[in-house]
């Protein structure tokens, strides 16, 4: 551990973090664009410079390693004035669309130009960058909002692993291109949106959450990802009962700030037309209970080699208290014709573990049999 | 379990990023648990070597700094001969071998008929690829850069999945995995172990709330009577059944016999996860009544007499268990859709009416809940090892297992200083092939698994528009040399056929599969990849299909059969 003194306040931290760092773990906000603390430092966005006592110029703390004894100023008249500028320069290639743009309130860029009273720029504004692209039904790239932060870049390449996209070009023809400027798909791309997590404007956007209210208007949610068994936090975006997005957590998680393409966008099954939302009851035993007048038999053909099988063609709707008094007649009167052992149940990795406690007590415990198993093997 | 008296992650997923060395096997990290293929990148990215033993090029083979491609079925060949040239190298732990294993005399006598050239013979993967993986395993070496741990010896984690565990000898593979080390000292310590990547969102936790034939909640036998009787009292019960019951595969077989008269299912889809449909459906067909819970109207479902709509996890709170044995908590983030309600509410309902139906009126009080906190506490109370949980102490991060009282922060790191089971056992381990064989009628082996997009039985995926949009129709992946045997170019369509049944799918043409192999995932509905697998010789001790080996061959569907 290493000692140094930010703002005045005496800090210990392990060798080998940044400056950077070491403030914002103490509570201690240095702006920054390029900066993510699960990333390679870049240095490129200079917002986070610092006076450091010995030291003529300002230096970027994200690229300054602590050392014991440093003696840090985050805030002065100079370094105002620096980031003033900074800020100023990224808003001549920044369309300020803020009343209208659906990251306002999260974008960090709007925060800092806020928090530095910069309300436009001073220069000739030149939006050199026009790319607009929706080509995957994931994350739309609206490259006039990018400021080349080069978070996307990194986390790609990084975290992910498979670097899809880099810089291409020079100067005003900078951007950030899939390889020959090529669709998404076509990319290594594994649309999982952790560029989208990282980007600190409207550069990147889920396509779920274009036009779908104010920042601020959303709901949070915090609960597990329902997919595989890492177990991921994720935070949804909800109104009016809708998730509008998805996005990692900012608690405490085993996931951190990443998440996979499931996780992220593969929760609108929930509001697919075709879920199950009342109790159903065969047509075969609805007619030999009376529910039904019609006389059905089941289908001799697999319902797999059925297209698009229709479940209203097999079942008819019941209330839930016709559901409960069938089953737990059937079950029963098995019980008491073939024993316990001639009932099985199958419970759910998908399910709580509420549920499945509670469904291996009916079976044992009610039923009193010990076949009660799951897709553990599966 | 066998080894060190408990089947988990060892270790947690964060401690991944700080290993001197990974070894994966058996597991397409980077499609089926994308976040921990992160860890292993950035660990990958900072210096640490990456050894990936798998028939098939997965993903993650691209990090890789050793990539080993034994034929499929033959890789137990390749761990035991790492473990014999760790034992001749001198490479092994013998401190911790002496004082804390038992059981390495027998295991190092049968590991001495396992050299490297056996190995390489059979496996097709050179000696010297199992020699450096064994030396980078054993001593945890890095690729470069420093270590973040200060032990002489570097840390070496494994990662496993379904690629070694669903197989006929799928036990005696984890069991080499534990052996393998303990072997090194590789275990009791951060970034080290011995990690089953669990494949679904509460997989662990169903298991550890008693959802198998053989255990209680908290893994008491069923057989031990000690256990029965603290149950019957905490559950105020007359008595508890104490036979080992049926599993899933063994049940729907006796399903077929007419011994198995109902099920009652919940949250799962067997006629495309479980083993050769056919069976499955005629067993299905057979029962006299069947329940089907669920979210969607499944494959399984319209075979069912009755249909319970559920609360998706979208919809619900309670808790789930990921694979590094952390209880989370959930929280419903949209209201369920129409009267559909969550499964505990379902079940606990059916549960009283059974109760007063079987006489028991007394009992069906028990089941009446005012939520999950009231739930969990009654399964914490039932649950050795979750016995210190409460849903106020699962704010913010969890707890992981053992956590046996109130005080006790969890478990991050099993087996440290000492094994779960008092002494790690080596369990001696021969190697066995495959149990379907191949032949001139069905030449190849199809092995089944996932994609990135798509989960298990495709039932929420295949409903996700953007998920879909990325991953619309099955395909089966198929090496060039097979598939110019059959004159099939890629995107052609194709029939799979095996003893059990056929498949009718489109082509990937690829060079990821080895020559002699076939991937079709389990997730498509128009081509359901079980009818295909068998369910006839299962690992005898885990009773897991062998889905990753099955005996198949190739046919355009023009083509006019020769036999």
């Amino acid at each position: 551990m290493i000692t140094l003194t930010i703002d005045g306040k005496k800090i210990q931290i392990e060798e080998g973090t940044n400056v950077l760092e070491a403030a914002l773990r103490n509570g201690i906000d240095i702006p920054h664009l390029c900066y993510h603390s699960d990333l390679s430092v870049s240095g490129g966005c200079r917002l986070c410079q610092v006076e450091v006592e010995g030291y003529d110029q300002p230096v970027t703390s994200c690229g300054m390693a602590c050392a014991e004894g440093l003696v840090i100023q985050t805030q002065s008249e100079r370094l105002t004035a620096i980031r003033r500028n900074l800020i100023d320069i990224f808003l001549a290639d920044h369309p300020l669309d803020c009343v209208t743009c659906d990251k306002a309130g999260s974008c960090l860029l709007q925060k800092y130009a806020y928090e530095y009273g910069v309300k436009e720029t001073s220069y000739i504004p030149i939006y050199s960058k026009t790319l607009y692209q929706d080509d995957n039904p994931f994350f739309i790239r609206d490259h006039q909002y990018c400021i080349l932060c080069g978070r996307c870049v990194r986390v790609c390449d990084e975290i992910v692993g498979v670097h899809a996209i880099d810089f291409a070009n020079r100067g005003f023809e900078s951007h950030i291109a899939t390889p020959y400027d090529g669709p998404m798909i076509d990319s290594s791309c594994v649309f999982c949106g952790n560029c989208v997590e990282v980007c600190p404007t409207a550069a990147l956007l889920p396509v779920s959450r274009l036009k779908r209210g104010r920042e601020w208007d959303l709901e949070r949610v915090d609960s597990i990802c329902g997919y595989c068994g890492v177990g991921c936090k994720i935070e949804y975006a909800v109104k009016d009962n809708e998730i509008i997005y998805a996005q990692a957590s900012v608690q405490e998680s085993v996931n951190g700030s990443f998440l996979c393409t499931k996780g992220r966008y593969g929760w609108d099954f929930a509001v697919n037309p075709e879920r199950l939302t009342q109790p159903m009851v065969r047509r075969d035993l609805a007619y030999s209970l009376g529910i039904s007048t019609e006389n059905w038999r089941l289908p001799k053909v697999s319902p797999l080699d059925i297209d698009k099988p229709d479940v209203d063609d097999y079942f008819i709707p019941v209330d839930w208290e016709t559901a409960y008094e069938i089953v737990s007649s059937k079950l029963v009167d098995i019980v008491k014709e073939s024993g316990p052992d001639a009932i099985v149940g199958l419970a759910s990795a998908r399910c709580t573990n509420e549920e499945n406690y509670l469904f291996q007590k009916l079976m044992r415990a009610v039923i009193g049999t010990n076949n009660v198993d799951h897709c553990a093997r599966l | 379990m066998q080894a060190f008296g408990s089947g988990a992650m060892t270790n947690s997923i964060d401690e991944i990023r700080d290993a001197d060395c990974i070894f994966i096997t058996g597991s397409n990290t980077a499609e089926a648990h994308p976040v921990i293929s992160y860890e292993v990148v950035r660990a990958v990215k900072g210096g640490a070597n990456l050894i990936i033993v798998d028939p098939r090029r997965t993903p993650l083979v691209d990090h890789a700094t050793l990539y080993l491609q034994p034929h499929p079925g033959t890789d137990i060949y390749v761990f035991l001969a790492m473990m014999h040239i760790i034992i001749r190298e001198g490479w092994l732990d013998e401190d911790l071998i002496q004082s804390e294993t038992e059981g390495f005399e027998a295991y190092s006598e049968i590991v001495k008929d396992y050299p490297p050239e056996r190995a390489a013979l059979i496996s097709g993967v050179p000696e010297d690829q199992i020699q450096l993986a064994a030396r980078l395993y054993a001593l945890g070496e890095r690729a470069y850069g420093d270590s973040h741990y200060q032990d002489a010896r570097g840390h070496s984690t494994i990662l496993y999945a379904m690629g070694i565990t669903q197989r006929s000898n799928g036990t005696d593979s984890v069991m080499t995995m534990a052996n393998m080390s303990m072997l090194c000292g590789q275990v009791g310590k951060p970034s080290t172990g011995v990690n089953p990547l669990r494949g679904q969102a509460n997989v662990q936790g169903a298991c550890d709330v008693g959802c198998l034939v053989n255990v209680f909640p908290g893994y008491q036998r069923v057989t031990d009577e000690k256990a029965r009787k603290k149950l019957v009292k905490t559950w105020k019960v007359e008595s508890l059944p104490a036979e080992v019951g049926l599993t899933i595969v063994e049940a729907t077989h006796a399903a077929l016999e007419g011994k198995v008269r109902a099920m009652y299912i919940m949250g799962e889809n067997p006629m495309m996860s479980d083993p050769n449909t056919n069976h499955v459906e005629q067993a299905f067909r057979n029962l006299d009544f069947l329940v089907v819970q669920d979210i969607f109207p499944s494959e399984t479902a319209f075979l069912a007499h009755v249909l319970l709509p559920a609360a998706s996890s979208l919809e619900k709170d309670g808790t789930f268990t990921n694979s590094e044995r952390r209880v989370q908590l959930l929280q419903g983030v949209i209201a369920p859709p129409g009267e559909a309600l969550p499964d505990w509410a379902i079940t606990s309902a059916i549960a009283r009416q059974v109760a007063i139906k079987m006489g028991k009126d007394s009992a069906s009080k028990q089941w009446e809940f005012s939520g999950t906190a009231e739930i969990f506490d009654e399964l914490a109370a039932s649950t050795p090892i979750y016995g210190g949980m409460s849903f106020d102490r699962l704010e913010p991060q969890g707890l992981q297992w053992p956590c046996p009282d109130q005080e006790h922060p969890g478990t991050p790191i099993l087996h440290v200083g000492k094994f779960a089971r008092g002494k790690g056992k080596f369990n001696p381990v021969e190697a066995r092939d495959p149990a379907e064989k191949t032949d001139e009628e069905y030449p190849l082996n199809l092995s089944t698994g996932r994609v990135l997009y798509h989960y298990h039985s495709g039932t929420m995926t295949r409903r996700s528009a953007p998920l879909h949009w990325r991953e619309p129709h099955s395909y089966a992946e198929i090496n060039p040399e097979d598939a110019a045997v059959v004159d099939l170019k890629d995107g052609d369509d194709v029939d799979i056929h095996s003893r059990r049944g056929v498949v009718h799918t489109k082509t990937r043409i690829s060079n990821d599969v080895p020559p002699g192999t076939i991937f079709l995932a389990f997730h498509w509905r128009e081509s359901p990849a079980n009818r295909l697998t068998q369910d006839f010789a299962l690992d005898p001790v885990a009773k897991i299909p062998e889905y990753k080996f099955s005996a198949v061959r190739l046919e355009k569907p023009s083509a006019k059969r020769n036999n």
